[in-house]
């Protein structure tokens, strides 16, 4: 039996080599190369942005290619993995990569792009939320697709602000990730600039904590109930939170990062409501703008599902301002794509606008659609752009 | 006063969930001297039973919605099942091993559970809605006291006395305290060895379906990681309370759940996030005072 596995895998890695090869980038198309998980628990995470990505390279490619050139995809699986994901990283570029896709989060798309960045090639990560994912953590040919987490934060706030009229809020930090701090970094940084708003209260949980009690009796034990909670978290723990903060019969306003985006959950709090969660777009069929109604259309027809959260959206940006750059510098030399991207301000895309700049490869600013939950149902109700974008100076001080 | 209750109430609920945890660990300590950490995984194996295997991001309900009459001795049920399976095909072929090789095996194990669901569920928590009316809050003297609450320290308290009763009590109680004193000794003296063991699994299994239950309701989530953090806890319980001792891993389990939870009230907000450290801090100060933990059986000391 065993060497029976052995054998098989033999045959398997043997195939593998001999195919790659033939995967060698010539010198009339483009390759973009993902290295990404595709195996392991990041799988789930990275798999919706790259699916997301690969159907703007079939556009692409459909629409004639860039600089007349056929976009050919490259793949190498990171296992979720750091040390795979270095690995990943290196055989994408072998193969020829002229832009190397790195996985969601930071701490595992790191080391692929860090290997990127060695041989001088232009990486973006897929989804990461940290200002590290970028010049700051990486080097000056890396970027993220999203938008920080910290934004998310302080557009909650001012929005709930401004919108909601909630003054006084109360911060809960799950003190699991980076992201989760992220998220309430930049809350912290927009509250003081909010008139008459004021902190109530603090506290802490962490992501796996099998109750919150305690917590949520500090917050019973304000004299009055804060208008906004910002609850700064993520899968799974934040539904554990919500469901335990609600089932506590606390009805403040619960604002949240896009970590919360989409629907697939909400049947653990079947009827839940006041609850906000900024989004880059709807997957709920309810975009203001129809074309990111089709784009859900089209994700179905490619993957056989809808979105499930906004995190898909990211991947669909990355390669359109990437393919952008590429365009107008009518070149895929990292240094020449690079210099294209840090051009860009408020570059329009379909998922809100993209501003690239010489210290910054991710966005400090960005818009906003506010989904509320209401009676257990998601929709879009505003959007919203912070009046100010968050300091670079804040964001790499956290 | 009211504070003070609400305190004891949020200790105990914690405090329980860890518990029964820990006595699912102690049972098979105490019989095979072995530390199971397969046990997290039988925890979430046990919910994710409920659901249909599908990688979605929703979850698709399955056995789930079965009425609780059904659903409860089904979860318990599949709970006793693979414990007693992984003792059949796995822990069975280590029965002479040391006690660090069976620990290692469990861990293997416990992989392997994780990445079989994980290959029929994807690592994407899912959510599932279960006895919601059960965690909707009423107010006793000014507390708020889920029902579930309520119910988890009654749990905990009837299957202490059951299985208080059933090892002092009965002839499959007496032999499993037998084979956990001497496993060779109660062989050659005629107790069917692999019996007693293999009903401390089902027992164990079913303890981890109990958890499982009152976590899936509690929080809505079920997760392939969901066990972890619970019998990481849980196993530190069973080590204060003295290896072996079942009074002594729900002692520890509620002193546990206490500090967590006094801990959470009374640090100052910027020492809060280091909370386990304090918790744990104070683990080893207990372990100083009584290394053998707090009720040391005699079966878990060395023999000269």
């Amino acid at each position: 039996m065993k060497s029976f596995l052995q054998l098989g895998l033999g045959a398997a890695l043997g195939a593998l080599m001999l195919a790659a090869p033939a995967a060698m980038a010539a010198g009339d198309k483009i390759v973009v190369g993902f290295a990404t998980a595709q195996s392991g628990f990041m799988q789930a995470y990275d798999k919706p942005a790259e699916d997301a990505a690969r159907i703007r390279i079939d556009e692409i490619n459909k629409a004639g290619g860039l600089l007349g050139k056929q976009i050919e995809i490259v793949a190498a699986d990171t296992k979720t993995d750091r040390a795979e994901g270095a690995k990943a990283g290196l055989e994408v570029i072998d193969k020829g990569a002229d832009l190397v896709v790195v996985s969601c989060d930071y701490d595992f798309g790191a080391p692929a792009a860090l290997a990127a960045e060695a041989a001088g090639k232009v990486s973006f990560f897929l989804c990461a939320e940290s200002v590290k994912a970028g010049i700051q953590g990486v080097g000056p040919h890396s970027f993220s697709a999203s938008v920080l987490a910290a934004v998310q934060g302080a557009t909650m706030a001012e929005w709930a602000y401004n919108k909601k009229n909630a003054r006084t809020f109360y911060r809960l930090l799950d003190t699991w990730t980076e992201y989760n701090k992220g998220i309430c970094d930049g809350f912290d940084w927009q509250l003081p600039k909010l008139k008459d708003a004021r902190l109530v209260g603090e506290d802490t949980f962490k992501n796996d904590d099998a109750s919150i009690a305690a917590q949520i009796t500090r917050i019973k034990s304000l004299p009055q109930e804060p208008d906004a909670i910002m609850l700064c978290t993520m899968m799974p723990g934040g539904v554990s939170a919500v469901k335990q903060i609600r089932a506590a019969g606390i009805k403040s306003m619960i604002l949240n990062g896009s970590g919360m985006s989409g629907s697939y959950w909400l049947s653990a709090t079947p009827d839940l409501s006041n609850f906000f969660v900024p989004d880059q777009g709807s997957v709920h069929g309810d975009d203001p703008n129809p074309k990111v109604n089709e784009f859900n259309a089209m994700y179905k027809a490619a993957t056989g599902s809808d979105p499930s959260s906004q995190y898909v959206y990211p991947g669909y940006v990355m390669i359109d301002v990437w393919a952008k750059a590429v365009e107008r510098a009518k070149s895929t030399d990292a240094d020449a794509v690079v210099a294209e991207l840090e051009k860009m301000k408020d570059e329009p895309t379909l998922f809100g606008p993209r501003t690239f700049t010489a210290e910054l490869h991710h966005q400090n600013k960005g818009r906003y659609l506010i989904t509320a939950v209401e009676n257990g149902k998601a929709r879009v109700v505003d959007e919203w752009t912070i009046s100010e974008p968050i300091p670079v100076d804040y964001l790499a001080s956290k | 006063m009211t504070a003070l209750l609400q305190i004891l109430f949020d200790a105990l609920s914690l405090g329980s969930l860890y518990a029964l945890g820990a006595l699912g660990i102690a049972l098979i300590f105490g019989v095979m001297r072995l530390v199971n950490f397969a046990h997290g995984d039988y925890i979430a194996f046990c919910v994710f039973a409920m659901l249909w295997p599908s990688i979605d991001a929703a979850a698709i309900v399955f056995a789930g919605n079965l009425p609780t009459v059904i659903l409860v001795p089904f979860i318990l049920a599949v709970g006793a099942g693979l414990s007693v399976l992984s003792e059949i095909v796995v822990f069975r072929r280590f029965r002479n091993a040391n006690p660090a090789t069976m620990m290692i095996a469990s861990f293997a194990l416990g992989f392997v559970i994780k990445y079989f669901l994980l290959m029929l569920y994807s690592s994407r928590p899912k959510s599932i809605d279960l006895w919601s009316n059960l965690t909707r809050q009423i107010e006793i003297a000014g507390a708020r006291i889920p029902p579930l609450q309520v119910i988890t320290i009654g749990v905990t308290i009837v299957i202490l006395i059951a299985l208080t009763a059933f090892l002092k009590r009965t002839r499959f109680g007496l032999e499993m305290r037998a084979a956990a004193e001497n496993f060779t000794m109660a062989r050659m003296l005629g107790v069917r060895a692999n019996r007693v063991i293999m009903l401390a699994f089902a027992v164990s299994g079913m303890l981890a379906a109990a958890v499982g239950l009152i976590l899936v309701t509690q929080t809505g989530t079920v997760d392939i990681q969901m066990g972890a953090n619970l019998m990481l806890v849980a196993f530190v319980a069973t080590v204060i309370g003295g290896l072996g001792s079942l009074p002594g891993a729900v002692l520890a389990g509620y002193l546990i759940g206490a500090a967590t939870v006094i801990m959470q009230v009374v640090l100052p907000p910027d020492a809060r996030p280091f909370r386990d450290a304090f918790v744990y801090g104070a683990v080893i100060v207990m372990l100083i005072w009584r290394p053998n933990g707090l009720f040391a059986s005699r079966a878990a000391k060395q023999r000269v």
